[in-house]
């Protein structure tokens, strides 16, 4: 056994780590964040010139023929620096439901231009509270003529104002709770009858709640039928890389809270000599070495094809509620700074509550596990 | 990244368990049935280490020169779970992973060619007197007396939370042999080869379960030979904490943990929840129970970093950092099965947790030991250096990270 990245895995990771350093600050994060722009359009094409994007594609259409797992150490740095770009939802989501297509002109295409940086995508797939799994979408996609006809909302859409493509998974048949009947369809963000209600999320990403209105969508565009695995398979891969991110964004909060204990001062002595302060600091580390312990073992079976959905279930609620854990302990070190926007503790704490939030919460993942029967000790 | 043991760990894994499945004695399964406590009971658990030993398995962790079995990390891992599965009782960790581990690192010759044999067979028992009534986690303030006379050391004082030493024929102990400088200065690390000697006192302690686990033991001028003594006169601090890192790191304690959540579930199914049906379909009880085997999840996979030799086996906080969450699980463990066994943990049931007694337990195997084991698991938090110890030295690398 061993759970270390490879020797290109950790040089893609210094490249990326670099550039961010540079360029990707606290402050730097924060003027775009006030400026009007989605994202950095020049970080993105960095991630493209750099390899990111081509990273978990297929060579044939100008991928470099890794896994969803390759992008886990990068995904680590991306959430120290809490970049607002959406890689995740492009690349996992939106470019994984294209590769489940076969042999899909279109989808290629968009594949193709997704790679160099050309085009981003989104993915619809949330309604109304949240869906924990894909049995519960309820929005239709009604077979009419050779084709579709959507009807419905999706919320929280990642990228959609900006997206060149959009795959959104819908029923065309049953209703929700029923695994079958589930279709992934390649739509056009500028059909008509699609009307967007876009805003940043608390965590600075650009995202849109999106309205279909007898949207039309043509046979051809079907992505997947019988797409409840499909649909899981890619939920389980982004939430692979999205806790990869967020326990990148722990190791932050974990440094940033050692150092502001050692260095301020109350009382005349440094807070962190305080047991009450060092006992937090404590249980920081150690929900830190759970979360990266299960994030780490994660990888490596979804790189051996092994990941199963109750293996998924305990990484997105370990990493959803060790996360919170340490964000919380980190504000409250912080005290009232703690509590500003010019500091980046509170930033952190809201990327890691936006990923507590998606794709089943904490609660839903234990009573899963906790209704199921435990695999075998190996 | 490659997450298999590879093809000769499987097969050494069926010879593990060919072994096991046929080698215990039915009195060592029961007493596996009736562990409730990190100590195993005392004779079956030594009969247990005999039978392992005349197969050369007592001592994993020992090099191959010393008796030990030459395996790497992972086998002694995958030899762990396989008797965790099989809820054999563990054998006792003062001799085979504490005193001897030591005696290989620090002690003479002639010390390890008398002492290692012995520790091996499960013919001696060594109990650890460390601990004082006036010394716990502040361990380096202990005040019993060593005073040197000739070629021997007379000691005077009194020792308390020494494990099993009712059972015992020999000790290792800490002892102050000046008082003068730095607490942790004046302190000698002695071997003790008998635990009768003239002035030595042995009072077994009833433990919160109702059985003698631990002892209080009394020195009034008793004579001991100085060849006991391991390395220099008052600089037994420093093999103490040697000596600590081996009761504290290395573990494989989460297949234990997961066989314990196995039978919490199995028991639930046959225990009625006061809303209709069976507990295990509740859905509050089955969040719970998911979100602490998630949790020890999460630590098994910190478990198997550590044997593939992730480098965060060498942080300094990560023998802490073991500890705590191992007890803390284990903890959470005991209350799980007594929320599970509900008022069947109420009633007193000593004989029929004995091992060989013709007493029946009055409800199933699962609720005799739940409140047992609920009631010693609260030292887990306790012994080792308490978790607040543990925690102290956890955050000091966190700040110290920033200095």
């Amino acid at each position: 056994m061993d759970f270390l990245f490879t020797e290109e895995q950790t040089m893609l990771r210094d490249s990326v780590a670099r550039y961010l350093d540079k360029t990707y600050d606290f402050d730097a994060r924060q003027a775009l964040l006030r400026s009007e722009a989605p994202y950095s359009k020049a970080a993105w094409s960095q991630f493209a010139e750099l390899g990111v994007l081509a990273l978990p594609f297929p060579e044939d259409v100008g991928g470099l023929g890794g896994s969803i797992a390759d992008l886990v150490p990068v995904a680590e740095v991306f959430g120290e620096h809490l970049t607002v770009e959406p890689w995740a939802f492009a690349l996992a989501l939106a470019g994984g439901a294209l590769t489940a297509a076969d042999n899909h002109a279109a989808a290629r295409k968009h594949l193709a231009d997704l790679i160099s940086g050309a085009s981003i995508g989104a993915f619809a797939y949330d309604e109304h509270r949240g869906i924990a799994t894909p049995a519960q979408i309820a929005m239709t996609a009604a077979p009419s003529g050779a084709g579709f006809v959507l009807n419905g909302e999706k919320r929280l859409v990642f990228g959609a104002t900006e997206a060149d493509f959009m795959v959104v998974a819908a029923r065309t048949a049953g209703q929700a709770g029923d695994p079958q009947g589930l279709v992934l369809l390649l739509v056009d963000p500028r059909a008509s009858g699609i009307t967007m209600a876009p805003f940043r999320t608390q965590d600075g990403r650009s995202a849109a709640h999106v309205r279909f209105d007898k949207v039309s969508v043509a046979g051809a565009d079907v992505l997947a039928k019988d797409a409840h695995d499909p649909i899981a398979k890619l939920i389980s891969d982004a939430i692979l890389v999205l806790a990869a991110e967020v326990v990148g964004a722990m190791t932050a909060l974990l440094r940033i809270t050692g150092a502001y204990a050692t260095t301020r001062k109350q009382f005349g002595v440094a807070i962190g000599t305080f047991q009450t302060v060092a006992h937090r600091l404590a249980d920081m580390k150690i929900a830190h070495a759970k979360a990266y312990a299960s994030l780490m073992y994660s990888t490596a079976l979804a790189e051996a094809g092994r990941l199963t959905a109750r293996d998924v279930s305990v990484l997105k609620a370990q990493v959803g509620k060790m996360g919170r854990s340490i964000a919380e302990a980190a504000v409250q070190t912080h005290g009232g700074v703690g509590m500003t926007d010019e500091l980046s503790v509170g930033h952190y704490l809201k990327r890691v509550l936006a990923f507590e939030a998606m794709f089943g919460a904490p609660d839903y993942h234990f009573r899963k596990i906790g209704g199921s029967t435990s695999e075998s000790v190996r | 990244m490659n997450i298999e043991f590879g093809p000769e760990l499987e097969s050494f894994r069926q010879e593990v368990a060919a072994f096991l499945d046929t080698a215990p004695t039915p009195a060592i399964r029961e007493a596996g049935r009736k562990t409730t406590s990190v100590f195993a009971p005392f004779e079956q658990a030594i009969a247990w280490q005999k039978i392992l030993n005349t197969k050369g398995w007592a001592a994993p962790a020992w090099p191959k020169e010393y008796g030990g079995t030459g395996w790497s990390v992972e086998q002694r891992y995958i030899f762990a779970e396989e008797c965790r599965k099989r809820q054999l009782p563990p054998l006792l960790p003062n001799c085979l992973q504490m005193v001897g581990p030591m005696l290989i690192d620090l002690g003479t010759e002639e010390q390890k060619r008398k002492h290692l044999p012995l520790i091996l067979s499960g013919d001696v028992y060594w109990t650890q007197g460390y601990s004082e009534p006036n010394a716990g986690s502040d361990l380096a303030s202990l005040q019993c007396a060593a005073v040197s006379d000739g070629d021997d050391y007379i000691i005077n004082g009194s020792k308390i939370w020494t494990t099993l030493a009712h059972h015992s024929n020999r000790m290792f102990m800490l002892v102050r042999t000046d008082k003068t400088g730095k607490k942790q200065e004046g302190i000698t690390f002695l071997l003790l080869e008998r635990t009768d000697y003239p002035g030595m006192e042995i009072r077994p302690i009833i433990g919160l379960d109702g059985f003698p686990e631990q002892c209080e033991v009394f020195f009034d001028n008793v004579r001991v030979p100085k060849s006991g003594r391991v390395g220099a006169e008052n600089d037994g601090w420093s093999v103490a904490k040697h000596l600590l890192k081996h009761e504290r790191g290395g573990s494989a304690a989460s297949p234990a943990l997961l066989h314990s959540i196995a039978r919490i579930r199995e028991a639930a199914k046959a225990t009625q929840s006061p809303f209709g049906g069976a507990l295990s379909d509740d859905p509050v009880f089955q969040r719970d129970l998911g979100e602490l085997e998630a949790d020890i999840l999460s630590y098994r996979h910190f478990e198997q970093l550590a044997i593939s030799g992730h480098p965060m086996v060498r942080d300094a906080a990560y023998p802490s950092m073991n500890k705590t969450m191992n007890s803390e699980l284990s903890q959470r463990v005991s209350i799980m099965m007594t929320r599970v066994s509900g008022i069947e943990t109420v009633p007193l049931q000593l004989e029929a947790l004995t091992v060989g007694s013709n007493v029946a337990p009055l409800g199933s195997d699962f609720d005799l030991i739940a409140m047992p084991y609920y009631l010693n698991t609260r030292a887990t938090s306790i012994y080792a250096g308490t978790n607040e110890v543990q925690r102290d030295l956890i955050a000091r690398t966190v700040l110290a990270a920033n200095r």
